[in-house]
């Protein structure tokens, strides 16, 4: 089986869970013996060796998540996908299968010309990534257009299936669900000596997606009841100045850390000396982190509105508005011992449970090729 | 072949969220720990799908065919009652006036208040439960249960010291023993022990409705003849009493089948009794020096310490006595034993998690995670206001 595919990112530098699943997909599926032709834009880095055969199309600036609502920007990403598929349509696949919207004009371009199955995976829409404020039309017109015309839609969760339905108008038929993994030997056997305050750690892109102003104002509230403890705000994004200005606003620059980007090689560091990982979350498809988190051995507070809140039992959920409950919950976990201990234990069994594994989305993905054939 | 029938009835008082973010608070501890609207929604709901259609039904079958059973009523359903429903009380008084059922003691608040190192606490929890029942329904308590049949050769010991002439267990840990005999507790030497048969009882409070038990669809007089099958002394058949009606639903037909029981029973050789006119010398002794009980397929402690949150909410409840003590408030020590209850818990459980359709349940609802962090918030704000 041979299959094109299109992405944007791939380890070691990533912005988000994008980069990880095509990193983990591709290397379980030329495990499983699938031949994969993977594009991409052209990086000045050597990516990470996956077993997929890269093809570098063209020097592009695309940003997957945070991207200018500007014209110009637009054309870059129409022509990286007309460069895309000129050079797919010289190789010989089975299947064309593309990532997200920033992929989906070669996609239907080669569905045309080849005439091939094309498959879609949507791991965010423009309301997910907007946080349903200002989405941009022109993206949800292009998400619209990849959905009617991909064979099969993949989601990275039930949620998401469901957004495609009410939003999307999607076929129901041809949406299948493939949760994301973790390979929790990246997170376990890590060792770095605890710091004396006591951390709770957000990490994700700084967007309005991902609700970090809400671990903020959680942070204000644990503050009034808990002295030793500080604040690690992890990743990058466009709201970081905003998120400095509003620590300053509720007084608590002091007991707020920015780490910046965080590496693919020290993030299982950073988990390690955290007490308890929070992620609330306004609108997540799926969520990696709070896997990543789980397998590192760490309690988990995430909202209710992510994916992995679907398919994980041994974290705690919360709702993203709700900053009472979440510091509620956040000096619970810094209190109670039983609660830490018993929520370590059973994560770690559940991680290890291997309905979260790479190799299992690999397979679901190859019966869905399967389907196709 | 005599046959018991012993009724559990009781119901928690549910707990209000209290978040640690209310810490700062003052006001009633009652008011801010127990969530009075839900406690008395279920109350009254329960009280209308069970409580009173039960009662009413076997006050008809009393007169009907004299049958014979035992109930326990809990402090904490007392109380609810007394507050929300008075009726319901009336309607288990005019059962006891008859003189054909009678009332069993067990921990006022059903708790586990026996497993505590200090058994103090554990003797005047009974006996403020003896108390209730002299007065409320006029009657001596001679038999005694221990919460969710929580047993031991020590706690029958301290039923015994206290004068108690039967106390009631779980039939397990037999061997080829049956449980269809009086037995004696290893280490006493007057009181009897009864011990439930929990195939024939959980047949009943089960899988009545149990479409995929070949036993169904379980009729009067199919379960009459199971009975009359059995060998041995006495049959005990214990279960709760919300078994009728609200575990099980009027639509399943358990009313109809209770109704046509007692007909069916006499057809055969078999003869109600309650706990006190069992008088066959034990047969043998028991021996549990182990804890056993009724609860969940493991028939031991596990449903209530069977984790490292339920075992810390337990020692800080226990810790928290002594303390309480020291202050000789009357309501305040009634709070803490309101706490005690085994439901409170019982809810952090997480033996179950791995159960989809638990998952979908606790997803919707609480999780045991949840249910520890409120009732831990509850204890240390209790310990805060000491």
């Amino acid at each position: 089986m041979r299959i094109a595919m299109i992405g944007w990112e791939f380890p070691p530098l990533v912005s988000g869970g994008l980069g990880t699943h095509c990193y983990e997909l591709t290397k379980h599926l030329s495990e499983k013996g699938v031949i994969i032709d993977f594009y991409m834009p052209k990086v000045r880095y050597e990516v990470a060796d996956s077993g997929a055969n890269i093809v570098p199309v063209a020097f592009t600036p695309i940003t997957p998540y945070a991207y200018p609502k500007r014209e110009d920007f637009f054309q870059k990403v129409i022509s990286y996908n007309e460069k895309c598929a000129s050079l797919v349509v010289k190789g010989n696949y089975d299947i064309i299968h593309c990532h997200d919207w920033l992929t989906v004009p070669a996609g239907i371009k080669l569905k045309k010309t080849l005439r091939k199955p094309f498959v879609f995976t949507v791991h965010s829409t423009e309301y997910d990534r907007t946080a349903n404020l200002f989405p941009w039309d022109r993206v949800v017109d292009i998400e619209k257009a990849g959905i009617l015309h991909a064979d099969r839609i993949i989601t990275v969760s039930k949620r998401m299936k469901a957004q495609l339905i009410d939003r999307y108008d999607a076929d129901e038929r041809k949406i299948h669900v493939v949760y994301n993994g973790v390979d929790p030997r990246r997170f376990t056997g890590v060792k770095m000596k605890k710091p004396k305050e006591r951390i709770v750690l957000y990490f994700g892109r700084l967007t309005v997606q991902k609700g970090p102003d809400f671990f903020l104002k959680a942070a204000k509230k644990v503050l009034e009841f808990e002295n030793n403890v500080r604040f690690v705000v992890a990743g990058t994004g466009e709201m970081l100045t905003q998120l400095i200005d509003l620590t300053v606003k509720l007084g608590i620059q002091d007991k707020v850390f920015f780490t910046g980007y965080v590496s693919d090689e020290d993030l299982p560091k950073l988990y390690v000396i955290a007490d308890v990982f929070v992620l609330p979350s306004v609108s997540e498809p799926f969520g990696i982190a709070p896997l990543e988190a789980m397998a590192s051995g760490i309690p988990v507070i995430i909202s209710k509105t992510t994916g992995v809140s679907e398919i994980v039992r041994n974290c705690l959920l919360v709702d993203f508005w709700d900053t009472n409950e979440m510091a509620n919950k956040i000096i619970a976990v810094l209190r109670y011992e039983a609660l830490d201990r018993t929520l370590r234990e059973r994560e770690k069994m559940e991680i290890m449970d291997k309905s979260f594994s790479w190799g299992n989305a690999a397979e679901e993905t190859i019966r869905i090729y399967r389907g196709l054939l | 072949m005599k046959l018991c029938f012993y009724f559990q009835v009781h119901q928690p008082m549910r707990l209000n969220k209290l978040s640690i973010l209310d810490f700062c608070k003052n006001g009633d501890l009652k008011q801010m720990y127990f969530n009075e609207r839900k406690n008395r929604e279920i109350l009254l709901r329960v009280a209308e799908k069970c409580y009173l259609p039960t009662n009413r039904l076997m006050l008809e079958l009393i007169s009907k065919y004299d049958i014979k059973f035992a109930l326990s009523l809990t402090g904490v359903f007392i109380e609810q009652c007394q507050e929300y429903a008075p009726g319901v009380l009336d309607s288990f008084n005019a059962l006891a006036e008859t003189g054909n059922v009678e009332f069993i003691d067990e921990t006022y608040y059903h708790s586990l208040a026996s497993l505590y190192k200090d058994k103090s606490e554990f003797i005047e929890q009974i006996k403020k439960h003896a108390k209730i029942i002299k007065r409320l329904f006029n009657q001596k308590t001679i038999t005694f249960r221990n919460t969710e049949l929580i047993y031991s050769n020590e706690i029958a010991g301290i039923a015994e010291s206290l004068g108690y002439k039967t106390i009631l267990a779980e039939g397990i840990n037999l061997g080829w023993r049956s449980p269809n005999y009086v037995y004696r507790p290893r280490g006493c030497s007057k009181i009897k022990l009864l011990l439930r048969n929990y195939m024939l009882s959980d047949d009943v409070s089960f899988r009545f409705s149990a479409h995929a038990w070949n036993g169904y669809p379980l009729t009067a007089d199919k379960y009459a003849s199971w009975l009359s099958h059995c060998t041995g002394d006495v049959i005990n058949i214990f279960m709760d009493y919300e078994t009728f009606g609200e575990h099980q639903w009027k639509e399943t037909g358990i009313f109809e089948f209770l109704r046509h029981l007692p007909a069916e029973i006499k057809k055969h050789n078999l003869e109600f009794a309650t706990p006190e006119e069992i008088e066959m010398p034990p047969a043998g002794e028991y021996d549990a020096p182990n804890v056993v009980s009724w609860a969940d397929l493991e028939r031991d402690t596990s449903a209530w310490l069977g984790n490292d949150m339920q075992k810390s909410c337990f020692n800080e409840m226990e810790k928290l006595g002594a303390l309480i003590k020291q202050k000789n408030d009357k309501k305040l020590l009634h709070i803490w034993r309101l706490l005690q209850t085994t439901d409170h818990i019982y809810y952090i459980s997480t033996k179950k998690m791995g159960d989809e359709e638990v998952h979908k349940y606790f997803a919707e609802h609480q999780s045991p995670y949840e249910a520890f962090i409120n009732y831990m918030n509850i204890i240390q704000h209790l310990k805060g206001s000491l």
